[in-house]
């Protein structure tokens, strides 16, 4: 369960506003997009929901946690407990290889069995190739089997598929929403793509700094059937 | 112009590694010239006291430059990938233009500023100080007139100047050479992968290997670490072991430019440490690494290499002073007595400790501030 009330965030001494009274309630096992324009806040929104960066003021509470409370070090431990991450710029680890990429997040847990993730996301053959030597629907892959590979009850995705072209994109997302069907975590992912929004169980919709809309679609698309 | 002045002259590594060399040398080398002629006028007595200080010159002289020169090039090596690593886009698109490998590694011999910058300076200190340097180097019944050698500006300032321009040009040609694309695609990437196709599962922790990783991807790194710790203990034993043996002054001095060398190469190698793995420190915080497990897999590796160090240079300035003291006053009547200083040697050890864990503390804070979001904005 996470639980955000209140919550203002800006940069620069205040000069820059990025989160303006931000309020959600997002249930666990939910599939949330967050959905809005370049600049609109919306990684910021999930690096203080994710407790990569303190908010100005409000609460934040996830899994019975007071985010809003802990220091540096606390936030540290507190996400080695409960989160996973995907960047679009993907972040791999460059000198090592994608096996010791994916035990960056297995190691954290004491994970053994990662070997199950790397079969899953079509990964076996590629385990001692080092990100170089990937495509970039590849990287992007190695980084959801690094993430899951720590057994997050929350993951964030910040754009995971904006690097990528349209039928990669389609295609990771498809394993994305896999991985979310068989291991049932929280998911959370922020896009500005109007059709990826239509995978998702819950949208948010945000506007310079603001959220303008929550909305539940009944029935979740597939990656297939976005068109996109 | 792909390199600018203000770039070239930044290479305070080298500048200050020179200097230390090019004062030495300057001293020393016009002494030599100096009392080289005098010859005749030194009585038959005398005669062994006179040898030994020239040989003193000439030791120390060859060493110092020596020492110094080879690792003012392992620096220029270090700047250069340094600057390539960087600019590799600029680079790159200049020779997918049609640069030729030789034009653009040319412009690199502006490197050899530096060096200019950090030998006139030492060759200035080193006149200056000349005064009072020729009162302690003197020879009783010798009266050594102070003579300027225009040979040693050659000598001290110029070739060096030339030589690592040179020697830059060589570094930078030698990684510009590669095919455009392949510079456009970055240092990092290029570098060769050994990509063993077994399926052997690999048991080693993810620390473990972070920490050995780090050692085989900075190998120049553990050179200045080794270096640094080289320079410590070697440098400041020798300079308290000469206090009490010759004179107080050289000791003072071997002293300073010891922690003159250590300092700066610690300094080269912990900064660029920092730079280098910053994305994946970050991503360990970001992913709930504790601050000592991504100190551990960055810095932990280094030890064995800084400990290394400290045990060549106790070794090397006993063995240098033995040398010295048997070579140069066996002729000499009063030889002075010389015996391995442990209550230096282990002063100099706390010291050590005490110094280095210090340096790295405050690396320490840089390491927690590196953050995924710090990463992001930089890209
Ligand atoms: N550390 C920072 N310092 C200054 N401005 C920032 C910082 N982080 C984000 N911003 C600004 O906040 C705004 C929103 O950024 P962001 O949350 O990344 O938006 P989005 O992810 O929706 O594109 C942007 O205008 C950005 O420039
Ligand atoms: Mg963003």
């Amino acid at each position: 369960m996470i639980k955000a009330e209140h919550i203002f965030k800006s940069f620069n001494n205040g000069i820059t506003e990025v989160l303006k009274d931000i309020s959600l309630n997002i249930s666990d096992g939910d599939f949330v997009v967050i959905l809005g324009a370049s600049g609109s806040g919306k990684s910021t929104l999930m690096n203080v929901l994710s407790g990569l960066e303190q908010a100005d003021k409000g609460k934040i509470t996830v899994n019975e946690q007071e985010l809003t409370t802990l220091n540096d070090k606390q936030l540290t431990e507190f996400r080695k407990n409960n989160i996973g991450f995907v960047f679009q710029q993907y972040y791999l680890l460059p000198h090592l290889n994608v096996e010791s990429n994916i035990k960056l997040g297995a190691d954290l847990v004491k994970n053994h069995n990662y070997a199950e993730i790397i079969e899953s996301l079509g990964l076996t053959d590629k385990i001692k190739k080092h990100p170089s030597e990937l495509s970039g629907g590849e990287q992007q892959r190695v980084c959801i089997a690094r993430a899951l590979a720590k057994k997050p009850s929350v993951l964030f995705l910040d754009e995971p598929t904006g690097a990528l072209d349209e039928a990669t994109g389609r295609d990771v997302l498809d394993y994305i929403i896999k991985e979310k069907e068989r291991h049932g975590f929280t998911m959370i992912m922020v896009t500005h793509n109007q059709n990826i929004a239509e995978t998702a169980h819950t949208v948010i919709k945000m506007n310079s700094g603001k959220i303008v809309e929550i909305h539940t679609n009944n029935k979740q698309k597939t990656a297939r059937e976005i068109g996109w | 112009m792909i390199i600018s002045f203000k770039s070239a002259l930044k290479l305070v590594g080298i500048a200050i590694v020179l200097f230390c060399a090019a004062f030495v040398c300057t001293f020393f080398l016009n002494f030599y010239l100096d009392v080289l002629p005098l010859r005749d006028e030194v009585t038959e007595q005398m005669l062994p006291l006179y040898e030994a200080q020239l040989a003193t010159a000439q030791m120390c002289c060859a060493i110092t430059g020596g020492v110094l020169t080879f690792i003012a090039c392992i620096m220029a090596l270090f700047y250069v990938k340094l600057y390539i690593d960087e600019h590799y886009k600029e680079l790159g698109t200049f020779k997918a233009l049609g640069y030729s490998a030789n034009r653009l590694a040319a412009s690199f011999m502006l490197f050899g500023l530096s060096a200019f910058v950090g030998c006139a300076l030492g060759y200035g200190l080193g006149h200056a100080m000349m005064p009072s340097i020729y009162k302690w180097l003197t020879i009783d019944g010798l009266n050594v007139e102070i003579h300027y050698h225009t040979g040693l500006l050659f000598g001290i300032v110029i070739t060096p100047t030339i030589f690592l321009g040179a020697v830059a040009y060589l570094c930078a040609y030698l990684q510009l050479k590669k095919p455009a694309l392949a510079i456009l695609k970055g240092q990092r990437k290029q570098r060769k992968i050994k990509s063993n196709n077994g399926s052997k599962q690999n048991n080693n922790s993810f620390l473990k290997e972070m920490c050995f990783k780090t050692i085989t991807d900075n190998k120049l790194l553990t050179f200045f670490v080794t270096f640094s710790a080289f320079c410590f203990s070697a440098m400041i034993q020798m300079g308290a072991s000469m206090e009490s043996l010759v004179d107080g002054t050289m000791g003072w001095m071997i002293l300073a430019i010891g922690l003159v060398l250590a300092g700066t190469s610690a300094f080269m190698a912990l900064t660029s440490l920092v730079k280098n793995t910053s994305q994946s420190i970050a991503m360990m915080k970001t992913f709930g690494y504790s601050l000592r497990e991504r100190v551990t897999s960055i810095f932990a590796g280094f030890i064995p290499f800084a400990i290394l160090g400290f045990v060549i240079g106790t070794v090397y300035q006993y063995g240098l002073l033995t040398l010295m003291i048997n070579l140069i006053f066996k002729d000499v009547g009063e030889v002075p007595d010389y015996s391995f200083n442990v209550k230096i040697m282990f002063i100099t050890l706390a010291a050590f400790i005490v110094t280095y864990t210090a340096i790295t503390a405050i690396y320490v804070a840089k390491v927690n501030k590196v953050s995924v979001k710090q990463i992001m904005l930089e890209n």
